[in-house]
């Protein structure tokens, strides 16, 4: 009953009513694009992270992480990954050797970091192809080909078709020196694998190392990084070895991620200034069309409505009215949010985060971005409405309806 | 109606009321006692500012007393909690405003079968109700209108329809006929007249329209918050 009257209402006072909506829209939509654009911001980051260089996932001999060694292999890396690969939400994997020796370009020498790929799997798993940016990328067949980084390239002064001798001490003790031609540049996106990268086909980096048949890391992409946890807890119960470690990416790389999470709760005040904007905004819109009323409520009251009555029609008033803005904020959030997650805000200046660059910010379309505004709505105008919505309810009548 | 059988619809004894106007007291009663029984046709008179606003929101909740007893068909006010207030209202009291006060959002059959709605009566006999009550005022054919779109004269009309169709105990009008012309205010006293012989509803006006007190047959005047005669008429 008091619904249809509250409805009526809200029909019939389309001015108060659009006033009130557009309060409530222009906030969660607001609200919407910034949560969409932080939130968007740090997948970003993390994506660029992960997915190209250190994946989602890791999996080692156990230790390896802490302290990496180059005894400490996976010998059936290929059984291995292919259990990994039936794992729900696993995209690809891609095992890697890692070692280190001294590079020699003609008279120029210094310390290289020695990279093992499979080069059709990596392709896939991080877009190996792309980061090469002068030559060729490396065959799929073994061929004494090696792509090295920009930087190390300048250090070394070496240009595509040298020849790099690699110098190191190889897993059984024995002298690991043997020389190959340099077929292509790459820029991995960060500073430090550009100085040192030397990529190498697996088979190649296997033979001069004595490594047959072994890896240090097995690298996992998934197709949903929420779901990382998961994926990496099912990875372990899969693989049911000990003697191996499943790490996730934020435990890989634990210090970048703690730094983003301090980021984040900077981030969350930014938030709550936001959302509490929002609040005020609500409730001085919702304030003021009860405010403006109160003489119609003291006239409800004079002719017999109880003051619960009248308490919910404030309130029911403010409900439809918060849910049909959240329908349509929600709307527009995606909306907005969907354009800024394609075509993306640049930065007022590009930014560099352990060595990767940042030029221009995508927005994400997440449950967060809805979810925080529709509450920051729903939750202020029912608070907001409630004061008035009681003050209307306890009105005495006759001052209310007082002409002056 | 038996008009001997001299019911007491309203008792008021010893009641004031203190305003506070921005800190200055305006003592707007100064101690009345009345009664009112079924039946009557009553008029309280007086000059603006006697109080006359003031006595009639007291006597139905309205407002509350600073001091004295009212009793309402011999339950004191005072005693009811803001429910049993509303309700009693609801069932047994109309209220007729100088200034209308129509729900602006409503259209007339909406405002006239608001009362009903809160009593819970079913949608067909409110419906019914309206339509008769509307015959009665003289506003047929207007049910669909919203109180904007009818001259003040209709909304009066409205607004004692709205006051009549629960067949209340007692109809409160207060300068009913202030804001409208002298042959609206006419026609609809004649109406009113008519309603409370032929029904035995009791009517308790305020005003200081000379219309109104011809036809009252209870006159009532008060001056400063005082009772200062109370004759009855005819
Ligand atoms: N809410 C109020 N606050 C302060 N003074 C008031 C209030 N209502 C009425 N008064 C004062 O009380 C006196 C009686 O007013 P009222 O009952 O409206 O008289 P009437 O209806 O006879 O014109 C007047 O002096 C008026 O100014
Ligand atoms: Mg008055």
């Amino acid at each position: 009953m008091m619904l249809k009257i509250a409805f009526r209402n809200i029909f019939r006072q389309k001015r108060r009513t659009i006033l009130t909506a557009l309060a409530m829209i222009v906030g969660f939509t607001l609200s919407s694009i910034v949560i969409g654009l932080s939130d968007g911001a740090y997948s970003n980051v993390i994506e660029m992270f992960t997915g190209n260089r250190i994946g989602h996932i890791q999996v080692h001999r156990a230790g390896y992480h802490d302290k990496p060694s180059i005894y400490k292999t996976i010998s059936n890396y290929e059984s291995i990954g292919k259990m990994i690969q039936n794992e729900d939400g696993v995209e690809a994997w891609t095992p890697r050797i890692y070692t280190g020796g001294l590079g020699s370009v003609d008279e120029r020498s210094t310390a290289v970091r020695i990279i093992g790929i499979d080069v059709a799997r990596e392709n896939i798993a991080t877009n190996f192809n792309k980061k090469v940016i002068e030559g060729n990328t490396l065959s799929e067949t073994a061929l004494h080909e090696v792509v090295i980084g920009e930087k190390l390239a300048k250090t070394l002064a070496a240009t595509l078709g040298s020849k790099i001798v690699l110098f190191s001490q190889a897993a059984d003790g024995s002298i690991a020196n043997d020389e190959y031609t340099i077929v292509g540049i790459a820029d991995s996106g960060d500073d430090i694998t550009n100085r040192v990268a030397c990529y190498l086909h697996i088979d190649d980096v296997q033979e001069l190392f004595v490594l047959e048949g072994r890896v240090h890391e097995i690298v996992v992409i998934v197709s949903n990084i929420n779901k990382v946890e998961r994926i990496s807890n099912a990875i372990t119960e899969r693989l049911h070895d000990t003697s191996l470690e499943v790490l996730p990416w934020y435990q890989v790389v634990k210090s970048f991620y703690d730094a983003m999470q301090k980021d984040k709760q900077g981030d969350a005040v930014a938030r709550f200034i936001i959302v509490f904007i929002v609040a005020i905004g609500v409730l001085n819109t919702v304030l003021m069309s009860v405010m403006e009323r109160t003489r119609e409520y003291g006239v409800l009251k004079a002719v017999g409505t109880k003051p619960i009555q009248v308490f919910w029609l404030v309130i029911y008033e403010v409900v439809i009215i918060t849910m049909g803005s959240i329908v349509i904020g929600a709307m527009l959030g995606v909306f907005f949010n969907y354009l800024l997650s394609v075509y993306g805000v640049s930065y007022a200046e590009g930014f560099t985060l352990a060595g990767v660059e940042f030029g221009k910010m995508y927005a994400e379309v997440n449950v967060a971005c809805l979810l925080v505004p529709a509450t920051t709505v729903f939750v202020s105008a029912v608070v907001v409405s409630l004061f008035p919505a009681i003050k209307a309810a306890r009105i005495m009548p006759a001052r209310a309806m007082r002409i002056h | 109606m038996n008009q001997t059988e001299k019911i007491d619809v309203i008792t008021a004894e010893g009641v004031t009321k203190v305003y506070d106007a921005d800190g200055i007291p305006v003592n707007a009663l100064n101690g009345v006692d009345l009664t009112i029984q079924a039946g009557e046709f009553t008029a309280i008179v007086g000059p603006s500012g006697s109080g006359k606003t003031t006595f009639l929101n007291i006597i139905s909740g309205l407002d509350a007393p600073t001091e004295g007893k009212v009793s309402l068909a011999g339950k004191v006010i005072s005693e009811m909690s803001g429910n049993e207030l509303s309700d009693y209202r609801r069932d047994n009291i109309g209220f007729i405003f100088q200034a209308y006060n129509l729900i602006p959002v409503l259209t007339v059959e909406e405002n006239v079968e608001y009362i009903m709605l809160l009593a819970g009566v079913p949608k067909a006999e409110r419906h019914k109700r309206v339509i008769d009550i509307l015959k009665v005022v003289g506003l047929e054919g207007v049910e669909d209108r919203l109180p904007t779109q009818l001259s003040g004269g209709q909304q009066q009309r409205v607004a004692i329809a709205r006051a009549m169709v629960s067949e209340p105990t007692i109809i409160l009008a207060d300068e009913p006929t202030a804001n409208l012309d002298s042959k609206t205010g006419a026609d609809l006293l004649e109406m009113m007249r008519k309603l409370n012989t032929e029904t035995g509803m009791t009517y308790l006006f305020s005003t200081h329209d000379p219309l109104v007190m011809e036809r009252a047959k209870r006159l009532i005047t008060l001056r400063d918050g005082l009772v200062e005669s109370d004759e009855a008429r005819e």
